[in-house]
């Protein structure tokens, strides 16, 4: 909500400068979110009356105008403008002047004719968008004088932010209370002084309300013989001043007493209600209203209207009707002034999606005892800007006349919430300028009873007026101290330590973290050719996403992934090396996942370390020592039929029967899908049964005290041979005595057969017992080489 | 024979001295100490000496011998180390070929930010717990005194599932899980991804927030200003001043706004903090009555606060991204700058 300084100012006197009062306010937790100084941009803007006007010699569409602004010369100005005419008062630019727009006034020959400043429109000040002519000014101005003074444009304009409990503060008069809280200043309410004719308001018009619960308060007056026109300048500028555009005198009046009260007015054109009366109801099954904004809207009965004798006129506290609407012809005015339920407001308003200032006010609450007032200024403004005379009475249906909320509270409270050491009487003080009634209950027990004001209908509690207390009293005085209570034993979380260290390693071998949105496109399963029966397609689905990409939640990591290859590749990044942790909605539960991609080239990219393309037993690799940082051993892989995965390189990762997680390279179709030009390569594990058997537990393996003998060994095998069978039969063979094989070399090519390969190992030979003779050693390892033989056919490789 | 011992030193260490190679010291030492070398020969000749000149001579002869052998000694060692500095500056390498760095990972950026907030937490004992990002409506917004029709809902535009369900529009949910299933004490802090529809560059739809949490017999707002001020200095430096601005939240009254000192200007005021000197960080309060009933506490005989924070909001603070949905981009230019 916008205020300005000046408006501000006739409800309450403080000598704040702007920056201080947006400090003050901001503390008091009405943040100002901006300044913005009027009139400051018009420097050099003075009011000039236009003596003479001839023809432009060189051009029709221009005149010259001989311009008076109080100098002994005066100033040659060409002008455009359709309605320039003689004897007409406007706003001048002179030379030097800076405009809002950007524009610099020189001075300058137009097609020949010297032209001294200009004259300008109210779109070229800035002050509105109309640019069909010249500014007119009042003639009573005197000539030569600031345009800013002249039209008291110097002003500050303040965006406020009203949190949604704080509706009372949507009102200059809201806004000056808080004024009154930080400086004991009194409130100045305008003077409302109504003259009254005879006709008894009862007699020509009527209010029901069907609906007590959703209108506790209904109020109208009657004032006949206005007359429709435009708003005296004073009044058009306060509302543009805050935002809001001038419409006529009427609509003008009701607006200008929503910003002053806050509460939302509506005028009828009461000759064009049905028996000229109004019923507060709700709709019927079937109803239709044409809003203001021309908008037919369907109406359901849980929403309230105002209605004639016949059809609804106005959505209660939302809009009015366009039947009803106030026009250049309008005569007699019935004004509504009225409390409307906030729910109810709100549930129709967020019904028809029609949001304005009336239903912003009543949706959040607005002051049932604003509402006598209200309407009582604005028909005293009424009479006084647009003619007629008032009826006699006021029609206010009260239904809903609550007693004063009154609240208990006890100081000591206070402190022991806030950890402050206010005395009572600076409690007593605080609460009395923000209008709160404080009474002594008990005096030995040092109980205060608070007496809520109506405008305050967010304090219902005690802890309510502590923090009103605090507000006023300024967060910024209440002390410092660090917490003294115990601080609980925490538990320990085998999850998390899964996860950090799988993160590490991933980290320090060289993967960068991945965060991708939990939102994914529906067709992402096609794309990695998930089969149809596949529980992943059981994604939840968003009801309102905000595209087709971001409409269901991810069940596996693996596509964001790919989308990130593709990004990257598309940017021509290829060396991507990237991994995410992060959960999955799956079934009901949230399990949490680890995947990880390479593809395109990896290593340094250097001399020395030239690029290559990643392969099957990188990503294996990857996952194995992520698997040891995790203290797990005894994994087995087996071969899937994962359509995601070329089918020939991919492994499930087991631990016992159960899959903990896949691994291998991705299908050719998956990377025509992602449109990536190279292998890819891919994992994810499943986090949760990581944890399961994670094992952090290390425990001392004595350093070996007796040498070790090294012997290479290369075999000759089928080539369909795992690599992990003969390694099996070199342990078992060797028992105790291997302590590890490394298989360091494969090779199938000339030197072997065909359908045969070549394996090389190294065998570390150790005892933890004795220092291993050679004897020793050949016969362990001639027993190895037969062994494999025999069980194998394996041939010794020359 | 004497004589012809001192020519033989002075001769052998005059040759010495013209020696350039390994080869001619080898040479030369085969010309003196060889089998048939000028010092071997004359050795040989000892035998005709009388026996008063063996001693002598013989004490002579093995001077030269020795002295001449640490002669050669010397030239050998001189030779080498010689041919060691010619091989080592035949091996200089071109310093500026590029040097091999050993393959490393970059945490992504809101990550870093989040795992920085996480330690100065839980180094004021506060433990890091986490809940479901998909919610209930009695979770995300009854338990925290946010009834439908509560006009606060508006500030919360949230993601519904087409099951019912809804994506937690902040990780608040959690304080309620955490204390249903707790008693007091309970100090903490709970990191996870939240929701929101809201996509332009200042915001994504879905971003990381930190919840913190202190429930006991007796904790003041006092508390919640030292925890506060005590985790921004260690963000953002210990020159770093916080003020709190009243503010509204349902679920804690009073409620407030924390700003720090703008990181740009550091106070004086400029664009990044709209002229202010501060910069809106997060949000706090005491835990509100109402919370606490929702779980079967009792406000009379427990007080607490919470906060919550905005991790993308921190990180940017420092890297100063000028569209933040670029975090989620996982451009490899982008993350490698962290």
């Amino acid at each position: 909500m916008n205020v300005t300084l000046n408006w501000l100012k006739t409800y309450i006197d403080f000598e704040f400068s702007a920056k201080e009062l947006a400090d003050r306010l901001t503390m008091l937790g009405i943040e100002v979110e901006s300044i913005k100084e009027l009139g400051t941009s018009l420097e050099g803007v003075v009011v000039g009356k236009v003596d003479s006007i001839r023809p432009h010699p060189n051009a029709d569409k221009l005149v010259l105008c001989q311009v008076d602004i109080g100098d002994e010369d005066t100033l040659q100005i060409v002008c455009g403008a359709p309605n320039a005419r003689e004897g007409m008062f406007a706003p001048v630019a002179t030379i030097g002047t800076d405009l809002p727009n950007g524009i610099s006034i020189k001075r300058a020959k137009l097609r020949g004719e010297e032209s001294h400043g200009m004259l300008c429109s109210e779109k070229e000040l800035g002050i509105s968008e109309d640019a069909a002519g010249l500014m007119e000014l009042s003639s009573d101005i005197p000539i030569g004088i600031g345009f800013t003074d002249a039209l008291g444009l110097d002003d500050t304009i303040f965006e406020l932010e009203i949190t949604p409990n704080r509706p009372d503060c949507l009102s200059l008069i809201g806004v000056a209370r808080e004024v009154r809280a930080e400086t004991g200043n009194d409130i100045k309410l305008p003077e409302v002084n109504i003259q009254e004719d005879d006709s008894d308001i009862c007699e020509i018009t009527s209010v029901t309300i069907d609906a007590p619960d959703l209108c506790p308060r209904y109020a109208a007056r009657v004032i006949r013989g206005v007359k429709i026109g435009e708003s005296p300048d004073w009044l058009k500028q306060r509302l543009e001043s805050v935002g809001i555009g001038a419409i006529n005198n009427i609509v003008d009046i009701t607006n200008f007493v929503l910003m002053e009260y806050g509460q939302p007015l509506h005028a009828f054109d009461y000759n064009k209600l049905g028996e000229n009366r109004i019923v507060v109801r709700q709709a019927a099954e079937g109803e239709q209203i044409t809003t203001l904004d021309e908008e037919e809207r369907k109406l359901t009965p849980d929403m309230l209207v105002i209605a004639d004798a016949e059809r609804p006129v106005a959505l209660a506290g939302i809009m009015g009707g366009n039947d009803s609407e106030i026009t250049d012809t309008t005569c007699d005015v019935l004004l509504e002034s009225a409390y409307f339920d906030p729910s109810s407001v709100r549930a129709t308003a967020k019904a028809l999606g029609l949001n304005t200032e009336a239903s912003y006010r009543f949706e959040r609450g607005t002051d049932p005892e604003n509402v006598v007032p209200a309407i009582d200024r604005a028909t005293q403004l009424i009479v006084e800007l647009a003619g007629g005379t008032v009826c006699k009475g006021i029609i206010d249906v009260y239904p809903g006349k609550c007693e004063l909320l009154q609240l208990q509270l006890r100081p000591e409270r206070v402190n022991f919430i806030l950890g402050t050491e206010l005395d009572a009487d600076e409690i007593r003080q605080i609460l009395s300028r923000l209008g709160f009634g404080v009474d002594t209950l008990q005096q030995q027990d040092n109980i205060y009873q608070v007496t809520v004001p109506t405008f305050r209908r967010d304090i219902t509690r005690e802890i309510d007026l502590i923090e009103e207390i605090a507000r006023v009293h300024g967060y910024d005085n209440i002390p410092t101290s660090l917490p003294k209570g115990d601080i609980p034993i925490p538990t320990t979380n085998v999850l998390d330590e899964v996860r950090r260290r799988i993160k590490h390693y991933l980290l320090g071998s060289g993967m960068m973290e991945a965060i991708n949105y939990s939102f994914c496109h529906p067709n992402c399963f096609d794309k990695i050719r998930l089969t149809v029966d596949n529980p992943l397609r059981d994604a939840l689905k968003l009801q309102n996403p905000l595209s087709p990409e971001m409409s269901i939640l991810r069940t596996t990591l693996l596509p964001s992934l790919l989308e990130n290859a593709q990004h990257n590749h598309n940017h021509q990044i290829d060396t991507i090396a990237l991994f995410e942790i992060s959960t999955v909605f799956l079934n009901g539960n949230e399990p949490a996942r680890i995947a990880g991609i390479l593809a395109g080239e990896i290593g340094g990219g250097v001399y020395g370390n030239p690029y290559h393309p990643p392969d099957f037993f990188d990503i294996k690799g990857l996952v194995e020592g992520a698997l040891e940082t995790c203290g797990i051993a005894d994994w087995k892989y087996a071969k899937t039929d994962e359509p995601t995965f070329h089918p020939g390189r991919n492994a499930e990762v087991l631990l016992g029967d159960q899959r903990i997680g896949i691994l291998g390279e991705a299908h050719p179709e998956v990377l025509e899908n992602y449109e990536l030009p190279y292998k890819v390569y891919l994992f994810e594990l499943d986090l949760e049964k990581l944890a399961y058997v994670a094992d952090f537990s290390k425990r001392f393996e004595p350093i070996p005290v007796y040498p070790s003998v090294l012997r290479d060994l290369a075999i000759v095998v089928d080539q369909d041979m795992p690599s992990d069978m003969p390694m099996g039969i070199i342990y078992s063979t060797g028992g105790d005595l291997v302590e590890s094989v490394r298989l360091f070399d494969v090779y199938v090519g000339d030197q072997v057969q065909e359908g045969k390969k070549s394996l090389a190992y190294t065998i570390t030979y150790h005892s933890t017992t004795e220092t291993l003779t050679d004897k020793e050693v050949n016969d362990l390892h001639e027993n190895v080489i037969k062994q494999l033989n025999q069980e194998l056919g394996a041939e010794l490789r020359m | 024979m004497k004589t012809e011992l001192e020519a033989i030193q002075v001769a052998a260490q005059e040759a010495l001295k013209d020696v350039k190679t390994a080869e001619g010291l080898e040479s030369l030492r085969i010309e003196y100490f060889g089998r048939r070398g000028k010092l071997t020969d004359v050795m040989k000749g000892m035998g005709q000496l009388s026996k008063e000149e063996r001693p002598v001579i013989g004490k002579l002869a093995n001077e030269v011998r020795a002295s001449l052998t640490d002669a050669f000694e010397a030239t050998k060692n001189a030779l080498e180390s010689e041919h060691q500095e010619e091989q080592l500056i035949a091996e200089s390498v071109d310093i500026t070929l590029p040097g091999r760095k050993p393959a490393y990972g970059k945490a992504h950026p809101v990550m870093q930010t989040l795992e920085r907030i996480e330690s100065i937490f839980t180094q004021m004992g506060f433990q890091v717990v986490t809940g479901p990002e998909v919610e209930t409506e009695h979770y995300n917004f009854d338990a925290l005194n946010t009834p439908p029709d509560h006009p606060a809902r508006d500030l919360h535009d949230t993601f519904y599932l087409t099951d019912g369900h809804l994506l937690r529009t902040h990780t608040s949910p959690v304080q309620i899980r955490t204390m249903e299933n707790q008693k007091p004490p309970v100090r903490i802090i709970v990191p996870g991804k939240a929701y929101r529809v809201d996509y332009d560059v200042s915001h994504t739809p879905m971003f990381h927030q930190v919840e913190g949490l202190l429930v006991d017999k007796h904790v003041t707002f006092s508390e919640l200003k030292g925890v506060l001020v005590s985790f921004a200095r260690q963000m953002f430096g210990d020159q770093t001043l916080m003020r709190f601005r009243p503010h509204f939240f349902p679920f804690t009254e009073p409620s407030a706004e924390a700003d720090i000192t703008c990181t740009v200007c550091r106070g004086e005021g400029c664009r990044s903090c709209g002229h202010t000197g501060w910069i809106e960080i997060l949000g706090a309060g005491a835990v509100d009555p109402e919370v606490f009933r929702a779980v079967n506490y009792n406000p009379e005989e427990v007080t607490g606060f919470a906060f919550g924070m905005g991790v993308e909001r921190i990180a940017n603070l420092q890297f100063r991204i000028p569209d933040i949905r670029t975090f989620y981009e996982n451009d490899l230019r982008f993350l490698r700058q962290f």
